[in-house]
């Protein structure tokens, strides 16, 4: 096979570095890893050993000099960025494909990264081939009148259009994943939001270019998840999510795969027609720019049931595995998503068509996090202790916590996400997902205490309330 | 009561620290031309642009990186093995005795002298945008903080939370976290100085200024 000469340096961390690590080693393809200081506990390092990948402790993960110093000590042919970091930089994918030792980026070439990571980019594309995107301006604003004027006509759209509490999105345009966006209630309080949003854009992504936006109420959140070889000509989709179960700040906690289920709810719009609505437009999309990886088209989907595009994330999501767990190859279940992201980031071609992917029940991923609901969903930092669930055949947990995996406790980094596991689940409808959803749930064992004597807190009761409203609006 | 003569003592009996230098990236090292108990220089210059004695070079995607001593000091330790060979982040290069300036036992001492306002949780701070202003343009001793201001912005793990100050009120005498930097929960993040203090302040920094001999 093509794949075996090959290893892959994975440019991440914790779970997903687990993930890749393991495809890597089902594929016959070398692995290293890198890690800092902070994270020489992590499960990643552990597994990384485990299947005698090399290890290189390294200052940070966002530096590109020491990924390319790693990369070339190691003898890599190939990298893999996961998800965060460098996933979605199109200078970084550029730098290693045309460096004097080139290698391979495992995600989409750098062109495409760049035309479609860039949201305004985006939204003038998929506007220029007829999919729907949300109202708002098409570039990043740097001045404050302007941005104020667009807020209005924003406001006097809405009303035009019988909204009866208008709504404004401020944005930071180099953000993404939920950072750096704030809600504007009242029109005359826009300057005060708009400076807050560009400081804290400025401070996190140096850009303090900001996006104004219609806020579209009470909407679900669906993807699309698209995969392409490195031919760019023939994308194919493995179905639809629904992750419009989130905490504040816009981050996702639930993912449900499909992302709706008409077979048991009732919903007031073609619920079926908007699914292949919206997989259409994405495959359109796809096909347009010569998409040539694996990603995920995000779109909100109104009580109405009209659809806009919001964005397109030039990666592997967190959430992948979840459509894979519905997914059926030829009649075969067990899709490794990031399995076939390395097969086809490294020339193979996609293999089937459309017709070879087909779906079978429900499928629930569960973000398992150390976080205080109660207070705004704010981080939770100490020692984990134990971490246990019992194991069923509907059920796959991923996760860096090396508790999990031998026992020994675990002191969470406060430099990453202290997210601790993703649980994906899978029933034959969406009653039996839920339930079993539930079950799962009910069988985690997670605890801990930080230095000052205090109980671990993490989103699990959250997750357990919120499994009886999922993909509903 | 601070008792200055006290702790300048305990400071000359063990007029030093040990700082251990370590290579800050992944590289090829080479090392300079130094053994054990060689004096090396620190940063100079008013706007310290004269870089320290070269300890070693770091080599990376062809970049040569220098790393320097930070401080003045005597080398300790030069770990001459990994000559040539490719290191990870966080390797021991070297260890310099670094003998302390009197600013430095000045730092030492306004860290008993002055309320300190220590860090809630690890993470990293930045000021408020208006006191940042303020502290850019005309130095942190021209920025007054009372009980309850909103001061700090505390940034950790993708969230941000305001940080009110606590304690007495009074100047910033000193900041001791740096831009982009964690900082471990307890660790202090300024030190304020009251209207009470400041005779204290400034008998210290004389006493220190006329007593403290440097060493080289």
């Amino acid at each position: 096979m093509e794949t075996q000469n090959h290893i892959v340096l994975i440019a991440n961390r914790g779970e997903i570095a687990v993930r890749i690590a393991r495809a890597c080693h089902a594929l016959g393809v070398g692995v290293a890893c890198v890690y800092t200081a902070e994270d020489a506990e992590s499960g990643h390092v552990r597994v990384a050993q485990e299947l005698g990948g090399s290890l290189y402790r390294v200052s940070s993960y966002h530096d590109a000099n020491e990924i390319m110093s790693v990369a070339d000590q190691a003898g890599a042919t190939a990298i893999h960025p996961g998800y965060g970091f460098f996933a979605e930089d199109f200078r970084f994918a550029r730098r290693v494909t045309t460096r004097d030792r080139k290698m391979i980026f495992i995600g989409p070439s750098w062109r495409v990264i760049r035309d479609l990571g860039d949201k305004i980019n985006t939204k003038r594309l998929a506007r220029s081939i007829g999919v729907p995107t949300v109202p708002g301006s098409d570039r990043p604003i740097y001045d404050e009148q302007e941005a104020e004027k667009v807020a209005r006509s924003l406001y006097d759209f809405q009303l035009q259009e019988g909204v009866s509490q208008p709504l404004v999105l401020v944005k930071a345009s180099a953000g993404g994943g939920g950072m750096g966006i704030e809600e504007v209630y009242d029109i005359d309080q826009f300057r005060s939001v708009y400076r807050r949003v560009r400081n804290y854009a400025l401070r996190q992504f140096k850009d303090e270019g900001v996006l104004i936006e219609q806020r579209i109420c009470g909407f679900n959140h669906l993807e699309v998840q698209i995969i392409c070889d490195r031919t760019g000509k023939n994308p194919v989709h493995f179905g639809t999510r629904n992750c419009s179960i989130q905490s504040v700040g816009l981050q996702k906690r639930i993912e449900v795969a499909p992302g709706f289920d008409p077979s048991s709810i009732d919903y007031d719009f073609d619920a079926e027609a908007l699914l292949k609505s919206i997989t259409e437009h994405s495959l359109a999309l796809a096909r347009e720019v010569g998409y040539d990886n694996v990603g995920t088209w995000e779109w909100i989907v109104t009580r109405e049931g009209r659809p806009f595009l919001m964005e397109v994330n030039t990666r592997i999501q967190v959430e992948n595995g979840v459509s894979a767990r519905i997914s059926r190859l030829r009649g075969e279940s067990g899709v490794d998503l990031i399995s076939e992201q390395i097969r086809v980031g490294l020339g193979e071609p996609l293999g089937y068509t459309q017709d070879d992917v087909s779906f079978e029940g429900v499928g629930i991923e569960y973000r398992i996090i150390a976080e205080d609901p109660s207070h705004r969903f704010t981080p939770w930092v100490g020692r984990i202790e134990r971490f246990s669930w019992k194991e069923e055949p509907w059920l796959s947990v991923y996760t860096h916590v090396p508790t999990a995996m031998t026992g020994e406790p675990y002191d969470i980094p406060t430099e990453f996400d202290p997210n601790l596991a993703l649980a994906i689940v899978w029933g034959k409808d969406l009653s039996q997902a839920t339930q079993r959803g539930k079950a799962f749930l009910d069988s985690l064992v997670l605890e801990g205490s930080n230095r000052d004597g205090e109980s671990l807190k993490s989103n699990v009761a959250f997750l357990r309330k919120n499994s009886d409203r999922l993909l509903r609006f | 009561m601070l008792d200055i003569s006290t702790l300048l003592e305990e400071i000359k009996a063990s007029p030093y620290e040990e700082i251990v230098i370590r290579a800050p990236h992944t590289g090829i090292v080479t090392f300079s031309d130094l053994k054990p108990g060689d004096r090396v220089q620190g940063k100079t210059g008013r706007w310290k642009e004269i870089p320290g004695t070269r300890i070693a070079t770091l080599t990376r995607e062809r970049n040569p990186k220098p790393v320097e001593a930070p401080l003045k000091g005597e080398l300790r330790e030069i770990s001459s093995e990994f000559e040539g060979q490719f290191v990870e982040a966080g390797t021991q290069l070297a260890v310099l005795r670094h003998f302390l300036s009197r600013d430095e036992v000045i730092d030492i001492l306004l860290r008993h002298a002055l309320h300190l306002f220590p860090a809630p949780e690890r993470a990293k701070y930045y000021f408020v945008p208006q006191i940042d202003t303020k502290v850019k343009v005309s130095g942190c001793q021209s920025v007054t903080v009372q009980q309850g201001m909103e001061l700090l912005i505390m940034s950790r793990m993708k969230r941000e939370t305001p940080v009110y100050y606590t304690g007495p009120g009074g100047i910033i005498y000193a900041v001791y976290f740096k831009h982009n930097e964690n900082v471990d929960a307890g660790r202090p993040l300024i030190g304020v100085c009251s209207k009470e203090q400041l005779p204290v302040v400034e008998e210290l920094v004389l006493r220190v200024r006329t007593e403290w001999k440097e060493v080289f």
